[in-house]
């Protein structure tokens, strides 16, 4: 026997028809904003990326062609010749140990920020945030004299300081926020099982932050490693040349031989910079996406 | 094993004039039960705290097993604690979850397997050991918190609402299995609830606050049967109990013109309280009588079928104003909606309350 589920009055209710077709005009609109943008920025990648096969004749010539042959010689002349090789090494050295260092103290000062309470908390906090606000450029001649007076010119150690130094603020902002919203019973129920506050953050808030400090450091990993007036300013002086990142390299490319410049190179070399973020995006997409919202949201 | 003794603590919150818990007095027997229980804001969960040692003691002490523990950290007090949301660690697998504690404690390999082995067979974990958190249901999870308890073999275990996350159905089954488990392993437990009947079926004990101060601490029947006041006799039984404050009169307590008889002496100690008395009685100590009986007219508004009886609601007109009541009769003579029905509480049933300082007479 069927069971009888009509209700014992009808009420009229709301036709889901013109509500579906409004959602769907909507979502129509949002799509092919998304597509436009997606355009944009695939397009250049794509230009940029065919472009370090052309010669300097096609470059110049029109931009929809394809490359007549596959000049293989533009990437091995940069590689080589203009030592892209040697200032992608120099990059990946400087930002992997900038970036840890950015994040081990980040990550630590913004969870003792986010959960414990003293006096001048807020002060800190407010210190660390207040730093988002200074432009590089601002802050540029005198950085300069205090790296210089602290011998700290020319070297790598120095640079990476002042990477982390610059990383610090929205590191701390965004990590902050993110261990705010872990669950405190968890971190009480892991004191009471006897861990202390080193063991704690290390072994249970850590992990449960995993999203939000993948995140974080991808954003770091893409801003250091492209980070060009903070080199320039403080890699400077005898030998400086051996110890240049990728994008003083790249930079150098285009201005050293002037009119001459060798465009086909330096394409190659600009996609040689760009590859290795696509990747290490890619690979890391789905985590960036649960960081970036789930510290917003909960 | 372990005693438990709340001398005189108290917890002031920073900022604030009123006490979280004012003067807490409480002994907890080896082995007991205990479940503290009130309305929310009663200071029964900042108690289990202060115990557990995640809040503050700012006066009085808290002895475990006679040793005065008031400003140890956590985990020198050897206590384990149950939260209301489970609080378990999202990035280990069950085994692991219950295996921390004793890890930190550096116990061995073989001995945390036996520990965490016997509490997974205990609490029907087994198959799901390698298992994560987010791949178990609400009942499983509590399952684990109770588990992670329990390999810790603590002197006093403590458990903050740890039934509030469940279904309806699922809570009625794991409270039994709560209680049972308690009474196995013999391990002193203090239980925090806002439920009266998760008080009432779990506890040997019962402990009622408002408002930070104890009200009173007996077992459920006690409590049901001889609450200390007001406040314990509305608290505690669902439905509520009826208590209405009226005017004293010669010979007894006047509902509108119908005098509820009662003793000399307790017109006489109401009398302290001024000219009126609360008087309560619970809905099953009732009897529906004709009109002609002298009852109390009661029009009925609501009438809760619950299978085996029924709860009828409904108002009476109680000096110019319209007071309400609940009664409970058996299923054969329930009444219908807007009809008059004719109540008279048994006088051996009655609690009196005196109506000034709101104590049982």
């Amino acid at each position: 026997m069927a069971i009888d589920t009509k209700p014992a009055s009808k009420s009229a209710a709301p036709s889901p028809e013109k509500t579906r077709r409004e959602v769907n005009i909507l979502a129509g609109f949002g799509h092919a904003f998304l597509a436009v943008w997606a355009l944009l920025i695939i397009a250049p990648l794509i230009w940029t990326f065919l472009a370090s096969f052309k010669s300097n004749e096609e470059i110049f010539g029109d931009a929809w062609t394809m490359p007549g042959a596959l000049r293989l010689d533009n990437w091995t002349r940069a590689w080589s010749e203009a030592h892209v090789g040697q200032y992608f090494l120099n990059s990946v050295f400087v930002v992997a140990l900038s970036t840890a260092g950015t994040m081990l103290l980040g990550a630590m000062a913004a969870y003792v920020l986010a959960r414990y309470s003293f006096w001048g908390n807020r002060i800190i906090y407010y210190l660390f945030v207040s730093g988002l606000a200074f432009p590089v450029f601002l802050a540029l001649v005198p950085l300069f004299f205090v790296v210089r007076n602290l011998g700290l010119l020319n070297s790598y150690l120095g640079l990476i300081l002042v990477y982390i130094a610059y990383s610090l603020p929205f590191t701390v902002f965004f990590l902050a926020a993110f261990f705010k919203s872990l669950p405190n019973s968890v971190a009480e129920a892991a004191t009471m099982d006897g861990a202390s506050h080193t063991r704690l953050f290390f072994q249970v808030m850590m992990p449960m932050a995993r999203s939000g400090l993948i995140s974080i450091t991808i954003f770091n990993v893409i801003g250091q490693w492209n980070q060009y007036l903070l080199p320039l300013a403080l890699l400077q002086g005898e030998g400086a040349e051996d110890k240049w990142v990728l994008t003083q390299g790249i930079a150098n490319i285009s201005t050293s031989a002037g009119f001459d410049a060798d465009w086909g190179g330096l394409f190659a070399a600009l996609t040689m910079a760009i590859l290795p973020m696509i990747v290490i995006y890619a690979i890391f997409q789905r985590q960036i996406q649960s960081g970036l919202t789930s510290g917003a949201v909960k | 094993m372990a005693t438990v003794t709340y001398a005189k603590a108290s917890r002031v919150y920073p900022g604030t004039e009123r006490p979280a818990v004012n003067e807490l007095q409480l002994d907890i027997a080896d082995g007991e039960f205990l479940v503290l229980v009130g309305p929310s804001g009663c200071g029964k969960s900042t108690s289990l705290r202060m115990l557990a040692g995640l809040e503050d003691v700012d006066g009085g002490q808290i002895l475990i097993d006679g040793r005065d523990v008031t400003h140890l950290p956590p985990k020198a007090r050897d206590i384990a604690m149950v939260f209301q949301n489970y609080a378990l660690y999202p990035h280990m697998s069950v085994y692991e979850n219950m295996a921390f504690a004793l890890k930190l404690r550096k116990t061995s390999k073989a001995e945390i397997d036996r520990r965490v082995k016997e509490a997974a067979g205990l609490l029907q974990l087994e198959e799901y050991l390698s298992r994560k958190p987010k791949a178990l249901s609400g009942g499983q999870r509590q399952r684990v918190a109770m588990g992670r308890a329990i390999v810790r073999e603590p002197q006093v275990f403590l458990m903050d609402e740890p039934l509030s996350n469940l279904d309806a159905k699922l809570r009625v089954q794991t409270r039994s299995q709560i209680a049972s488990l308690q009474a196995k392993l013999g391990i002193t437990t203090v239980y925090v609830t806002h439920d009266q009947v998760e008080a009432m079926t779990m506890g040997h004990r019962v402990a009622v606050m408002l408002d930070g101060n104890l009200q009173q601490v007996d077992t459920p029947r006690a409590l049901y049967d001889t609450p200390k006041n007001v406040f314990v006799a509305g608290f505690m039984g669902s439905p509520a109990m009826n208590l209405k404050t009226v005017s004293l009169v010669d010979g007894g307590a006047d509902f509108a013109g119908i005098v509820l008889p009662l003793t000399r002496e307790q017109i006489e100690a109401a009398r302290t309280g001024g000219d009126k008395v609360t008087v309560g009685f619970r809905p099953e100590d009732t009897d529906i009588v004709a009109a002609s009986e002298g009852g109390l007219p009661i029009v009925v508004e609501l009438v809760e079928d619950l299978g085996s009886d029924a709860n009828v609601y409904g108002h009476a007109e109680i000096g110019g104003t319209s007071e309400r009541f609940v009664v409970r009769t058996d299923r054969r003579h329930m009444p219908n909606m807007g009809e008059t029905i004719y109540v008279k509480p048994r006088p051996d049933k009655i609690h009196l309350f005196n109506a000034q300082t709101t104590d049982r007479i």
